[in-house]
């Protein structure tokens, strides 16, 4: 009877009752799309690592990565190399749950001169057609080509580097290396193609030479520094990299949000924001709350007080209040994240083209279209978020109910 | 033995203030199946005097005794129960529930007493019955009309199966038909069920069916009669 009382005097005060169910909806609605689209655009961002320069999984010698792993080591020097890389490979085509995998040989920071002008560039020794099938850099070239020609030295390079040196398709890039040695070294490199990411953090610094003609300045024969690993299914990609490090110990296996630690910030971002977002959420709908049922509480004073002069106790009439409230956030919150579905669902279809303000986020590799993504977790949070919010924002209109006197209340009997 | 026993009773208001002494020593002892009015100009004293009985308000002095219980001896929540087990109540303005039916407003005061659903059902039809509003069992209170809520209000105090009634100014809001109605109800419950009704008024109508009027004036009890109906 309780809760039949409850329910219908929510619909006591139909307009009251519409705003507030109104707002709560609009509010669960808009955290459900606002963190579904953040979501969507860091998943996109981190494909987008992936397919252009992560891929899945990584392997390196430890030392190439972590200078610290033994005293004079530099970190991605040349001689860090992945030792006994046949091993690897007969791991690597040995695993069913691996798609393919891409050699790589690196230069790093290597000092660029092109015609007067100066800077610094990342060198990645790459096999075509390997790189091919784990990342899509072949994809983004917009002139030239992909070292289609079976030329010695020829370089890709970023439609952003392109612009800052002021060259083109066949233009010449003198680049200095260390050897493997410590022996410096300066080769001439020809523009065979120019790529560009719409990340410009990585356009920024990359370029990429065959992995033939980088070992031979760095002095390398066969040996990769790096291998670049696609699997078939991400979801599964913890147990492939805890497989491959028990059978290439002295390997360095890492994945994707290893390898690129802004993944790692990113996710750490979609929780924090999750939090940040309902808590003002919640702050919001608790004025709301007791705003309203405090004006309920306080129209129906004397039949309050009439329900405590006939007999019901105190825990009973705090019970009926928190149950008002409860019941406007149990209608409430499934309308916001139905609503929130179906918007998500359609964005999720149609993309949200962010192209007016692209030019801001491309600068940290953001999509220029971003594809709301929402997480059942994100339903269950905002569940329980309004529900306690109701059942907080309902303490005070409920401890005002019972604290009145019902002599005061009715004023006579 | 007495069903109600205030002996010097006091209830002053606005202690600290300006005093109001709404009632000065009042002793009144009312038997089981009394049919009494407390009857008095406004601010003579008569629902100070009726909330005190009802268990609504406490006084500053003196002994309220309602059935063998002594009230001071209770704390707020016990209060709540005793009012719920042994008082029923009829109000002025009949303050029923008004988002539930007649039935379920008769019902909710035994569902409070954890009674059996079964027996709930039973005994609001049974009361809604003996107050003539069979054909409203399903009406809420705003598609009757105030002769047909008080009756509910009737029906509803009776329904916890409570030691005494108390109604304050019960046809206060009534036209003459139903004051008639009502007295006619009230007056029967009495007789046949041997129910003790305890009313305040200042309607004449009333105050002629009492069989005992107590007279109020300034919070003191100036006459205390029986009368033949």
């Amino acid at each position: 009877m309780l809760l039949k009382i409850a329910w219908r005097n929510i619909w006591r005060s139909k307009l009251r009752s519409f705003v507030v169910i109104g707002s709560i909806a609009i509010g669960v609605w808009s955290l459900v799309f606002l963190l579904s689209f953040s979501r969507g655009m860091i998943m996109t961002y981190i494909e987008k690592a992936i397919e252009n320069q992560t891929s899945h999984i990584q392997v390196h010698n430890p030392a190439f990565i972590n200078a610290d792993v033994e005293a004079n080591e530099l970190e991605k020097a040349p001689y860090n190399f992945i030792q006994d890389v046949t091993k690897v490979k007969e791991a690597l085509a040995a695993d069913p749950k691996v798609e393919a995998f891409a050699m790589r040989s690196y230069a790093h920071q290597t000092f660029v001169g092109v015609a007067g002008k100066t800077g610094v560039a990342n060198v990645y020794g790459i096999n075509p057609i390997q790189e091919k099938v784990v990342t899509n850099i072949h994809s983004l070239v917009i002139e030239g080509d992909y070292f289609e020609k079976d030329k010695k030295n020829q370089i890709l390079i970023s439609a952003s580097q392109a612009e800052k040196y002021n060259i083109g398709i066949r233009k010449k890039v003198v680049l200095s290396f260390t050897d493997k040695n410590g022996i410096p070294t300066k080769v001439a490199f020809r523009v065979c193609g120019i790529y560009d990411t719409k990340n410009q953090l990585q356009d920024q610094f990359n370029v990429y030479v065959r992995q033939k003609d980088l070992n031979r300045v760095l002095g390398l024969g066969e040996e990769s520094h790096e291998i670049a690993v696609f699997v078939n299914d991400v979801d599964g990609v913890d147990a492939i990299q805890e497989n491959l490090s028990a059978l290439l110990p002295s390997q360095l296996v890492r994945v994707y949000d290893q390898i690129s630690p802004e993944i790692e910030l990113f996710n750490v971002q979609i929780q924090l924001s999750t939090f940040i977002f309902t808590f003002i959420f919640m702050l919001g709908l608790i004025f709301g709350i007791i705003n309203t049922m405090l004006m309920a509480v306080l129209e129906r004073m004397r039949e309050l007080g009439m329900l405590m002069a006939i007999g019901m106790n105190k825990a009973k009439v705090f019970k009926m209040i928190t149950l008002e409230t409860l019941l406007l956030g149990l209608i409430s919150a499934p309308i916001g994240m139905l609503i929130g579905t179906l918007s998500v669902g359609y964005f999720k279809r149609v993309g949200l083209d962010l192209s007016n303000f692209s030019k801001g986020m491309q600068k940290f590799g953001m999509s220029e279209i971003v594809y709301p993504e929402s997480s059942g977790d994100m339903y269950i949070t905002f569940g329980i978020a309004v529900l306690i919010t109701a059942i907080l924002g309902s303490l005070y209109p409920a401890f005002k109910a019972i604290s009145l006197r019902p002599v005061e209340a009715i004023r006579k009997i | 033995m007495s069903i109600i026993s205030v002996k010097n009773i006091h209830k002053i208001y606005n202690e600290k203030t300006v005093p109001v002494h709404a009632l000065q020593g009042v002793d009144l002892e009312i038997e089981a199946g009394e049919f009494t009015a407390i009857v008095g100009p406004s601010g003579s004293g008569k629902t100070t005097l009726l909330n005190i009985i009802g268990g609504l308000d406490r006084p500053n002095q003196g002994k309220v005794r309602l059935a063998d219980t002594a009230l001071e001896d209770l704390n707020d929540n016990q209060l709540i129960d005793f009012r719920k087990n042994n008082i029923g109540f009829i109000f002025q303005a009949y303050n029923l529930i008004p988002v539930l039916t007649s039935q379920e407003n008769v019902e909710f005061v035994m569902l409070l007493q954890n009674r059996p659903k079964a027996e709930m059902h039973k005994r609001a039809v049974d009361l809604l019955k003996s107050v003539g509003l069979e054909d409203k069992l399903n009406q809420r209170p705003s598609q009757l009309s105030g002769g047909q809520q008080q009756r509910v209000a009737v029906a509803r105090a009776l329904a916890s199966k409570p030691k005494f009634v108390l109604a304050d100014e019960p046809t206060a809001n009534l036209d003459s038909k139903s004051t008639a109605d009502l007295l006619d109800i009230m007056a029967r419950l009495n007789k046949e069920e041997n129910i003790t009704f305890v009313f305040s008024t200042h309607d004449s109508r009333v105050i002629e069916r009492a069989r005992r009027v107590v007279n109020m004036i300034d919070g003191k009890i100036e006459s205390d009669e029986q009368q033949a109906v």
